[in-house]
């Protein structure tokens, strides 16, 4: 029964996350706007340079609050590595590592290892200053701590299954992956690592979760900081 | 304030559902400020209210929270389902409570210039105004500005007859300062420029009027320029109060008369929120359709004149130091940063910057229509403001020049209640005390300032 929710449980996760995602951008897309805002000093032609360069380096907030850009930033930019870092999972690239003469499961420990405590720490971090800074204890509510805590359960999963001593099976892993990825179920092995299980499933819970709140704001800010650039 | 007595509870309520839920239909900016916000907190960091005083009713997202908890409930499914899980919440019926909370905010956008999304809570602001405003909410102050500009064209109810007696006097100032006639033509057919001030700069501060006048006369350009004995007042409210339907009424007259005297050139005052109406709204957003003109604004020509060497200073007329606020319309919200400092470095022999400056000045305390609320005086004077006069204060500088209505009046009440040691005037004015006419600077040594 068990295993039954592991093999069709992430088809209906990534269908929500897929059509949900895509309903709420097409809804903010399609939303008449009568001009633009824009936000001066502004030099012409600077829309999509300008819009690139808020979403990968956060000057503004660097300009605002340069404690939070250090969590925040550090934070973003550290999930998004392990998010690509997770492209293992499901596939490898031997003939790449060999060319470039690494060994690939001796970077991704030591990579991965440090990723996954950074992204933990600044999270941790993100999470205090909610709490016990006035301004914004004040308009956090139960939705902004329910997101933090599901990701940093998320992150502690994870971070247990290379920290805690027990073996993690990639092979494994990768061998359940690419049998539901071909749609193969009579081939499908669920592992039977628990922490791994306990993590997927926040996995999917977050992904299910994203498209109704806010941390759809990684698609936002494309919209959002495009109203007040400069075209 | 207005208390909306014709209203009942229910009706009430049933009116901020509507008018919130009306935001899934656009337009696309709330649409997005309703989801997007990180909640992150940088925003009250940087905004002038919350830091003068630091309340909750003054974060910038628990006032457009009161907007958004509304619309999550009513119209996302998530909010229905999980209520105050995704942060929805119901309307608790106390329009008082929005009205104080949506005239505090000063429109300001400076929150939006350090959030990491660029969400501009004042466009929240203006549509809680415009909730107020639609259930008879609106302060009273404010509603009486909004009326006297719809009824006479102007904010101060002025008549020609009273406007005509200003100019005829400032001509005659003019020809005291310089011996000569430097005309301020008015409702001339056919004038290129068509000179729309806010009203204050011909009754209240003229300095700014007579400065451009001057302008226009070293340019031997006397005749190609009016102004309109009924359209003298860029100043529109319907900004503040967040009516549309206003906002288009009190702007259509001077396009009408820019037409009728068919300028090639509606030639807008020191007036920040005027010229934001003028220019990123009517003439961007074609309110009109295509126009037979073009709209600019007085600092950046004058500044262009100054540039190619036409104008001439005796910048000993202003020897004591100077600086420039750049009020939230003009700097963040049009991007006329340089001009002003353009002029002010001309005619002035001891200029220097507050910090921050240009798109990331702190607010006067006055914006968003507060300015002209004495209702609020105290809250001006003692929170929105702290931030401004700090600024001020440690340039050390004797006159701030800015070009604005609303800030300076802003800052004539800050003068006066905290016994501040420097005067307060428009950008044209110290241009005024110092231009050469003929060689020779004005004679006169009475300035207030
Ligand atoms: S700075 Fe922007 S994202 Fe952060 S709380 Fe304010 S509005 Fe929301
Ligand atoms: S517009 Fe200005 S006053 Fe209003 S919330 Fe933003 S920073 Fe504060």
């Amino acid at each position: 029964m068990n295993d039954y929710i592991f093999m069709f449980f992430p088809y209906i996760t990534l269908l929500v996350f897929v059509l949900g995602v895509v309903i709420r951008i097409r809804a903010w897309a399609k939303s008449p706007q009568p001009g633009k805002m824009t936000l001066f000093p502004a030099t012409q032609g600077t829309e999509v340079p300008g819009v690139i360069k808020e979403a990968l380096f956060f000057p503004s907030l660097f300009k605002g609050d340069k404690t939070l850009w250090s969590f925040s930033w550090i934070f973003h930019a550290t999930l998004a590595l392990i998010f690509i870092g997770h492209i293992r999972v499901f596939t490898d690239f031997p003939a790449l590592w060999a060319a470039l003469n690494i060994n690939a499961d001796n970077m991704s420990a030591t990579s991965g290892g440090i990723a996954g405590i950074l992204v933990m720490a600044t999270l941790i971090l993100l999470l205090f200053r909610r709490f016990f800074v006035g301004r914004v204890r004040e308009i956090s509510n139960l939705a902004d701590y329910f997101a933090l805590v599901l990701v940093l359960a998320v992150i502690i999963t994870g971070n247990m299954m290379r920290f805690s001593g027990h073996h993690f099976d990639l092979e494994l892993t990768r061998a359940y992956f690419s049998s539901m990825l071909t749609f193969s179920f009579s081939a499908m092995v669920v592992p039977a690592d628990t922490i791994f299980r306990a993590h997927f499933l926040l996995v999917q819970l977050l992904f299910v979760y994203i498209p109704f709140s806010k941390i759809l704001h990684f698609g936002g800010i494309f919209f959002t900081q495009t109203l007040v650039k400069q075209s | 304030m207005g208390n909306g007595e014709n209203i009942t509870g229910q009706e009430l309520h049933e009116k901020v559902v509507e008018s919130v839920t009306a935001i899934k239909n656009g337009p696309k900016v709330l649409n997005l400020y309703m989801d997007v916000c990180a909640r992150c907190g940088t925003c009250a960091e940087v905004c002038p209210v919350y830091q003068g005083e630091p309340t909750e009713l003054r974060n910038p997202v628990v006032r457009s929270d009161f907007i958004r908890g509304i619309y999550k409930k009513y119209t996302t499914t998530s909010g229905k389902l999980l209520g105050s899980m995704v942060g929805a919440s119901d309307f608790d019926g106390d329009m008082k409570k929005w009205v104080d909370s949506f005239y505090e905010c000063t429109g300001c956008r400076r929150c939006a210039t350090y959030c990491p999304f660029g969400i501009d809570n004042s466009v929240i602001t203006r549509k809680g105004r415009a909730i107020a405003d639609a259930t008879g909410y609106t302060p009273d102050t404010m509603k009486k500005v909004v009326q006297t500009s719809l009824d006479t064209c102007n904010t101060d109810g002025a008549s020609p007859e009273a406007f005509k007696a200003s100019i005829d006097f400032l001509e005659e100032e003019m020809k005291d300062e310089h011996g000569v006639d430097i005309k301020i033509p008015v409702d001339v057919v056919g004038a290129e420029y068509f000179y729309v001030p806010p009203s204050g700069d011909v009754l209240v501060n003229p300095e700014a009027t007579t400065g451009i006048a001057k302008v226009f006369y070293v340019l031997g350009m006397q005749d190609k320029w009016t102004m309109s004995s009924k359209c003298f007042d860029g100043a529109n409210y319907g900004l503040f109060t967040g009516n549309d339907g206003h906002m288009k009424a009190d702007n259509k007259p001077y396009v009408e008369e820019a037409k009728r005297f068919g300028a090639k050139y509606m030639f807008m005052g020191e007036c920040g929120h005027a010229y934001r109406i003028m220019k990123m709204m009517m003439e961007k957003g074609k309110w009109w359709g295509d126009l037979p003109f073009k709209v600019i604004n007085c600092m950046e020509w004058t500044a262009d004149r100054i540039k190619e060497g036409k104008l001439e200073f005796d910048k000993s007329k202003n020897p004591m130091p100077v600086t420039y606020h750049d009020p939230c319309n003009f700097g963040r919200s049009c991007g006329i940063v340089e001009d002003p400092r353009v002029i002010l470095e001309a005619a002035c022999e001891d200029f220097r910057d507050m910090t921050p400056n240009r798109g990331e000045n702190w607010c006067c305390g006055g914006g968003g229509g507060l300015s002209a609320m004495d209702d609020i005086r105290d809250f001006r004077m003692k929170v929105s403001s702290v931030k401004k006069m700090e600024q001020v204060k440690a340039t050390g500088a004797k006159y701030v020049a800015t070009a604005c209505s609303n800030c300076k009046r802003q800052f004539m009440q800050l003068i006066e209640s905290h016994n501040a040691d420097f005067a307060v005037g428009g950008v044209h004015d110290m241009l005024s005390r110092s231009i050469l006419i003929n060689g020779k600077a004005a004679e006169r040594v009475d300035w207030e300032g």
